[in-house]
């Protein structure tokens, strides 16, 4: 990790002609597009603070600022090095932009810049409250493969009833949980306003993360009831 | 450095355009037919001399074996891809060939890039003469949903016909830049492409910013195997169903009345896009004396009776219209215009059916051939200039992945992401001392790997050491032509690792480098020269045809053949034998026009005659 550390350097100077940049995307001096330093935050990137109630049409405005501005179509005749920049960066700012414009995506990220949640680690743990329902919804599953091996009509349309309901009851849940994340975010961002301390965030972050967990879970429930159903 | 261009290499006809810089306006370049639609279709004759175009197209009839159509549905495919294809359409594909397909054209084997590269060269060609310059460079225009081997290999079409290809634009996209230039509207497009052999929707967002303009694509989707071919191909079945019942008669042994056929049938399908009905007259094939002899095969189609056979084809283009704009997340309802593009949206029942489905009438104010080129012709010159007022940002089409433990493909790039784009992944070792770590990069939606297209394969070396240890980040960057680069990383050392991509379906660079050294034979052969060398083929095919039909009006009286009609076509023979020993293509070409015309109502009577006894003889068979 050393050389990374040493790319992102304090006081940053141009490739080309070795001013100070300020960190810059363009050296103020010779115009050249700057190298992003690794691991710059996408927050940052758009020049916005960690705050997670996203004014979309502001977000998207600022894309397409940076995007007019870092775009490879600007580098074609630039030579090889500043086309790989501009490659980089482009794509950089558009993974960014995909990221940060969809909530979900945006709270994970954040949660993974400040060490909170890991890639795919805590998805499978089934929240606890939510335990019989599941159960019972197994069950349901399982009686509907059995009905439709045994191709018995009537119990079949009975069991896609049932499904059917607990379908929308899922989409209602998770109706309910993204109605409760977006409160979470903008207690979130007041947090921010008014500095609030380690342990105040870290405890926003639990609950974010409590919720983005059992958020997944439901979905992935609804999705393979929704599978099922259109199997049967 | 020459002049730059935009292209568009289609399934059925390609085209090539410039920006007048006089006009600001696109304009597409006329070839030497006047024609600005080049057909995509290349023939290589015995002396290994190249045709394209216009000349190649009626070699079709001539030399089915050494001319080839709608190339572009090889592009980038292996041989077990294209093994449908083959049922339908004449690719004599060398049973050699591995990864990257070879097609036999008389005694020669040519990758689908060679063969695109002579389509390419032959427009190159056209605005060279139009310019008195040199062009090299190009934008050239490719189907949305082409993955990364038929983009690559598009690329290396270009690189082999000696164009630096400045961007690879897709094609809706293309549309939509040359539409909204043109009528200066803004908000939510849809761009319904159905080409000759391709369909694409791109559903796009044209917004007006203090810099310019941008063309934002927000979702796209499309069949790379799906367009007007399809439709030819179904009323060649029917047709030959037909003859096959009527006559008895297996078209498949006859390769030149099979394309007489379809060319018959093409120009029933045009025709049906105007009219209410139209009558398909087809001589059969059969020598003098053969029970056969002077039938034909005359049957009337309805509008209705055309309309319910293509439906099916026509429907295939809705499944990925619905995805698009799921993706997109928006409703039909909520597009501001519908754009058309493509050949095949003619149709009238294509066009109901996007009308009826968006709730608005599409747009086909511009011409949906020449389109695309035009828009790839504002792209390049952008490119070009480095004055920019508009900006395309555009997707790619297909999720990204790498093969996981038990096969599985994990996504690490979602479909519709604007590009470039990019993904890290950190790999390690499992065994202790091992070597390398094997990748396995993926194209597609499915689940499983086996069931995506395969890009490419490589390993990453390690040095040896306890599993685990080893931190080697892999940065796979999909660039703005929509392909695939790959960058390591061993995060240890910081050093950047090489990475030596072999694609699954394409060629290696070593390839492309041998076949630029063959090709450029062909390269030096100059245009003038080639024009003189097609207008003599050309006028060798009607000379001989016009013998033919001479000795055939000699032998049978009742044909009727009057003494200043003969001495008119014999004159028509001479002035263009003496202009094809001058040696002035242009000259020659005239010869041969005043010499069909001279030709046309004895062609047209020995046509009718030839009718008029397949006529007789069905109503005898009827009773």
């Amino acid at each position: 990790m050393s050389t990374t550390q040493a790319r992102v350097a304090a006081d940053p100077t141009c490739w080309s002609c070795g001013a100070a940049t300020g960190g810059e995307h363009f050296c103020p001096a010779c115009g050249k597009l700057q190298p992003l330093p690794r691991g710059t935050d996408y927050f940052a990137l758009f020049g916005l603070t960690r705050k997670l109630c996203l004014d979309a049409a502001e977000l998207e405005k600022r894309f397409h600022q940076l995007s007019w501005k870092l775009h490879p179509d600007n580098f074609v005749r630039a030579g090889e090095y500043e086309r790989e920049l501009s490659l980089d960066r482009a794509s950089q700012l558009n993974d960014a932009y995909r990221v940060l414009r969809d909530p979900i995506s945006r709270v994970e990220y954040l949660l993974a810049r400040e060490g909170m949640r890991k890639e795919g680690e805590h998805k499978q743990q089934a929240p606890p409250e939510l335990l019989e329902e599941i159960f019972e919804l197994n069950e349901w599953l399982d009686e509907l493969r059995i009905a439709r091996q045994t191709s018995s009509n009537g119990e079949m349309m009975a069991l896609r009833g049932k499904l059917e309901a607990a379908r929308k009851n899922f989409e209602e849940k998770l109706r309910a949980v993204d109605a409760e994340l977006d409160g979470v975010f903008g207690q979130w961002d007041a947090a921010l306003d008014a500095g609030a301390d380690d342990a105040a965030r870290k405890k926003l972050m639990t609950r974010m993360n409590e919720l983005l967990n059992r958020r997944s879970y439901i979905r992935n429930l609804a999705a393979n009831v929704q599978k099922e159903l259109a199997e049967a | 450095m020459g002049r730059v261009v935009g292209i568009d290499l289609g399934t059925t006809y390609s085209l090539i355009a410039y920006l007048d810089k006089e006009t600001g306006r696109p304009r597409c370049i006329p070839g030497p037919y006047g024609e600005t639609l080049c057909p995509s279709v290349v023939s290589v004759d015995a002396g290994g001399s190249v045709v394209v175009g216009e000349p190649a197209r009626r070699r079709l009839l001539t030399q089915p074996d050494r001319t080839i159509y709608s190339v572009k549905r090889l592009m980038g495919r292996g041989v077990a891809d294209v093994q449908d294809e083959l049922k339908i359409f004449p690719f004599r594909i060398d049973p050699e060939s591995q990864q990257v397909i070879r097609v036999r054209l008389g005694d020669r084997l040519f990758t689908p890039p060679e063969i695109s590269a002579f389509i390419l060269r032959e427009l190159k060609s056209w605005a060279e003469e139009f310019f008195g310059d040199k062009v090299d460079r190009a934008v050239i225009t490719v189907p949305a949903y082409f993955n990364d081997a038929q983009r690559q290999a598009t690329k290396d079409a270009g690189r082999l016909a000696g164009l630096e290809v400045l961007r690879l634009v897709n094609e809706p996209t293309a549309a939509a830049l040359a539409y909204g230039l043109h009528e200066k509207r803004r908000g939510r497009v849809a761009v319904y492409d159905l080409g000759g052999g391709t369909f694409d929707i791109s559903i796009l967002k044209l917004i007006s910013t203090g810099e310019g303009d941008i063309y934002q694509v927000l979702a796209t989707n499309g069949d790379t195997h799906l367009g007007g071919d399809d439709i030819d191909n179904l009323l060649q079945s029917f047709a030959r169903n037909e003859i096959r019942e009527q006559f008895g008669l297996d078209l498949g042994h006859y390769p030149e009345a099979t394309q007489e056929l379809r060319k018959a049938l093409i120009l029933a399908k045009h025709e049906l896009s105007a009219a209410e009905s139209t009558t398909v007259k087809f001589p059969l094939p059969g020598g003098a004396g053969s029970a056969r002899a002077g039938g034909a095969y005359v049957r009337k189609i309805t509008r209705a009776e055309y309309e319910a056979w293509i439906r099916p084809i026509v429907d295939r283009t809705m499944g990925p219209v619905k995805m698009a704009l799921a993706d997109a997340k928006l409703k039909p309802g909520e597009m501001d215009e519908v754009v058309l593009v493509g050949g095949s949206t003619r149709i009238p029942l294509v066009q109901r059916t996007v009308e009826e489905y968006f709730g608005r009438r599409p747009h086909v104010e511009l011409n949906p051939d020449e389109v695309v080129a035009l828009g790839a012709a504002v792209q390049a010159n952008i490119l070009e200039t480095g004055v920019k007022d508009m900006l395309l940002l555009d997707v790619t089409p297909l999720s990204l992945g790498i093969e996981t433990m038990g096969g599985v493909a994990a996504k690490i790039i979602p479909r519709n992401s604007t590009i470039p784009a990019s993904a890290q992944e950190l790999f390690t070792t499992g065994v202790d001392n091992q070597t390398g770590i094997d990748i396995h990069v993926l194209q597609g939606e499915r689940e499983l790997a086996k069931d995506c297209r395969s890009l490419a394969r490589f390993q990453l070396k390690v040095p040896p050491g306890p599993a685990g240890l080893a931190r080697i980040e892999v940065k796979f960057l999909i660039d703005a032509n929509g392909i695939l680069q790959v960058a390591a990383r061993d995060l240890h050392s910081g050093e950047e690792r090489s990475v030596e991509v072999q694609p699954s379906y394409g060629l290696s660079d070593a390839e492309i480098e041998g076949m630029l050294e063959e090709s450029i034979e062909y390269a030096e052969q100059d245009f003038t020269e080639r024009q003189l060398i097609e207008a003599r083929n050309e006028g060798e095919t009607i000379l001989r045809a016009t013998e033919k039909s001479l000795a055939q009006a000699a032998e049978d009286l009742s044909v009727g053949l009057d003494p200043a009609e003969r001495r008119a076509i014999e004159a028509g023979v001479a002035a263009l034998r003496q202009a094809m020993a001058d040696g002035d293509y242009k000259l020659i070409r005239t010869r041969i026009d005043e010499l069909n015309q001279a030709t046309v109502p004895l062609a047209e009577r020995m046509m009718n005659r030839a009718l008029a006894t397949a006529l007789q003889g069905k109503r005898v068979a009827e009773v």
